[in-house]
């Protein structure tokens, strides 16, 4: 499995890893990690150290996981990505949109 | 008594030799240092010739012999004189061709120097005319737009990012799209589900309508028309299993269907991104690229600017060099008084040549006339100084 879901006791943190290649094989999981939260003032964050590739999927699934933490005043940071990963976050802009933990 | 002519003939070429020296001292010229030269071995031979003279004189006591011998100095000193001034007039000759035509060369040359620093002022400035036109096209309008290849970078940079944001919302709505497409398909396995029962159900009632045409046939013929009954619902039960399986049929297809859209929705989301990095990241080498050459451009441009003033400020310094012209004719035309002193001093030597009369009378007259040359040309020299003497002093543009 390489959407690891790890949720804290009050329920309002949730941490999300991706291991490997976060690509469109993995929206079905990822989903599933968040679409059942539905905590107020939930903080999700995407733990991307062990991500190797992202392709727009993973861009997309990100801004539809933000989407959702929005609809419940949640909130969503990047933690940790990789060099290459993180280029691609620059490129599409999302420092503007979230909080990139380096 | 009788050495008077030679001491007045002395002192007449001493003032003579004071005339050249003067103007040596004042000219400078090597003309007129090979004109005083000649005068001094003159002045030399003479001196020799009167000193032989007196020897000659002690030797001999008698009256008629130093009669004879004055009467000989005299000759003597007149052929002497004509030598000089045929001398000078040769010399003089020389020496106003020459002035004449060190007065046209230079003029000359000047002009050949002047129009030259004019010709090259006007080359600089058509040149400045053109590199001003080529920095303007390098840094202005491309066309009729006003695209600049700096706002043609920068256009090229936003277009990617606006690409680059399609292609997330384009990813973003096609994962919606498959989480609706998900959604349906759970819906028609829910209908699957469905079917199931209602195809329990009409086994069920086939079962019934079976047990019912049994019981019929047990009745015998009180039963027949039930057994009608029963058959038909039979054949009832027996169409709705095959409309099931129609239904079935229908939805798995669409099922598919559904797969192949997933699979379509999946294309539509992942998109690679590797290239769009690579166009990225080259479009920011080619922004950097674009800067880095427009400060070149703007330094060069700030040295050529700077260049076309020093290249005129070094012609204005030429041209006004060559007032060494004007200077240098004044100079020669002073020089053209002088020799037109001697050229007059000549002129007295001749006129002593020509009268046989009186030796110490026209030898009075020659130093008379000789000191009053003296005070003329010191009076020009006087003049001369007050005009200008070097060719710092002032800024006059004289062309």
């Amino acid at each position: 499995m390489n959407v690891i879901k790890q949720v804290s006791e009050d329920k309002k943190n949730i941490e999300i890893s991706i291991d490997g290649r976060f690509d469109f094989s993995l929206h079905q999981h990822f989903r599933d990690a968040y679409i059942n939260c539905k905590e107020k003032n939930s903080m999700f964050t995407i733990c991307l150290s062990k991500t190797t590739y992202m392709d727009s999927s993973a861009l997309g699934m990100i801004l539809l996981l933000k989407d959702h933490a929005e609809n419940y005043s949640g909130k969503v940071v990047i933690s940790k990505p990789s060099e290459s990963v993180n280029k691609i976050l620059e490129i599409a802009q999302f420092h503007r949109l979230l909080t990139i933990e380096l | 008594m009788k050495n008077k002519p030679i001491l007045l003939l002395r002192s007449g070429l001493v003032i003579v030799g004071v005339i050249l020296i003067d103007l040596l001292f004042f000219q400078m010229s090597y003309l007129s240092i090979t004109l005083a030269l000649l005068l001094s071995i003159v002045l030399t031979m003479l001196y020799q010739n009167h000193n032989a003279s007196l020897i000659t004189l002690m030797a001999n006591d008698t009256k008629n012999s130093k009669v004879r011998n004055e009467n000989s100095n005299e000759q003597e000193i007149k052929i002497t004189l004509t030598k000089i001034a045929s001398l000078l007039s040769q010399q003089m000759t020389i020496v106003d061709t020459e002035v004449d035509r060190a007065s046209t060369l230079i003029q000359e040359a000047t002009t050949g120097i002047a129009d030259s620093f004019k010709y090259l002022k006007s080359l600089s400035d058509e040149q400045q005319v053109m590199l001003n036109t080529a920095i303007g096209n390098h840094r202005g309008a491309v066309d009729e737009e006003g695209t600049t290849i700096e706002s043609f970078v920068h256009d090229s940079s936003e277009t990617l990012d606006d690409f680059v944001q399609v292609i997330i919302t384009t990813s973003k709505q096609s994962l919606e799209a498959m989480s609706f497409t998900d959604e349906m398909s759970k819906q028609l396995d829910g209908i699957f589900n469905l079917l199931g029962q209602v195809e329990s159900l009409a086994s069920q009632t086939n079962l019934l309508a079976l047990n019912a045409a049994i019981e019929a046939a047990r009745a015998g013929d009180a039963g027949r028309g039930f057994a009608v009954v029963a058959n038909e619902v039979r054949a009832l039960s027996v169409n709705s299993t095959e409309l099931n399986n129609n239904i079935r049929e229908e939805i798995s297809s669409a099922q598919n269907i559904i797969n192949k859209l997933r699979s379509s929705v999946q294309t539509m989301a992942s998109a690679d991104m590797t290239a769009t990095l690579e166009a990225k990241s080259r479009v920011s080498v080619m922004v950097e690229h674009v800067g880095e050459s427009n400060l070149q451009t703007n330094v060069i441009v700030e040295e050529l600017a700077g260049l076309s003033p020093k290249i005129a400020e070094t012609v204005a310094m030429g041209i006004r060099a060559l007032q060494f012209e004007d200077l240098t004719r004044q100079a020669l035309s002073t020089l053209k008084n002088n020799t037109e002193t001697i050229t007059a001093l000549n002129q007295i030597l001749m006129e002593f040549e020509s009268d046989n009369s009186n030796t110490n009378q026209e030898l009075q007259t020659l130093q008379h006339q000789c000191q009053r040359l003296i005070d003329q040309s010191h009076y020009q020299n006087e003049q001369r100084s007050v005009s200008q003497s070097s060719m710092d002093e002032g800024d006059i543009e004289l062309f």
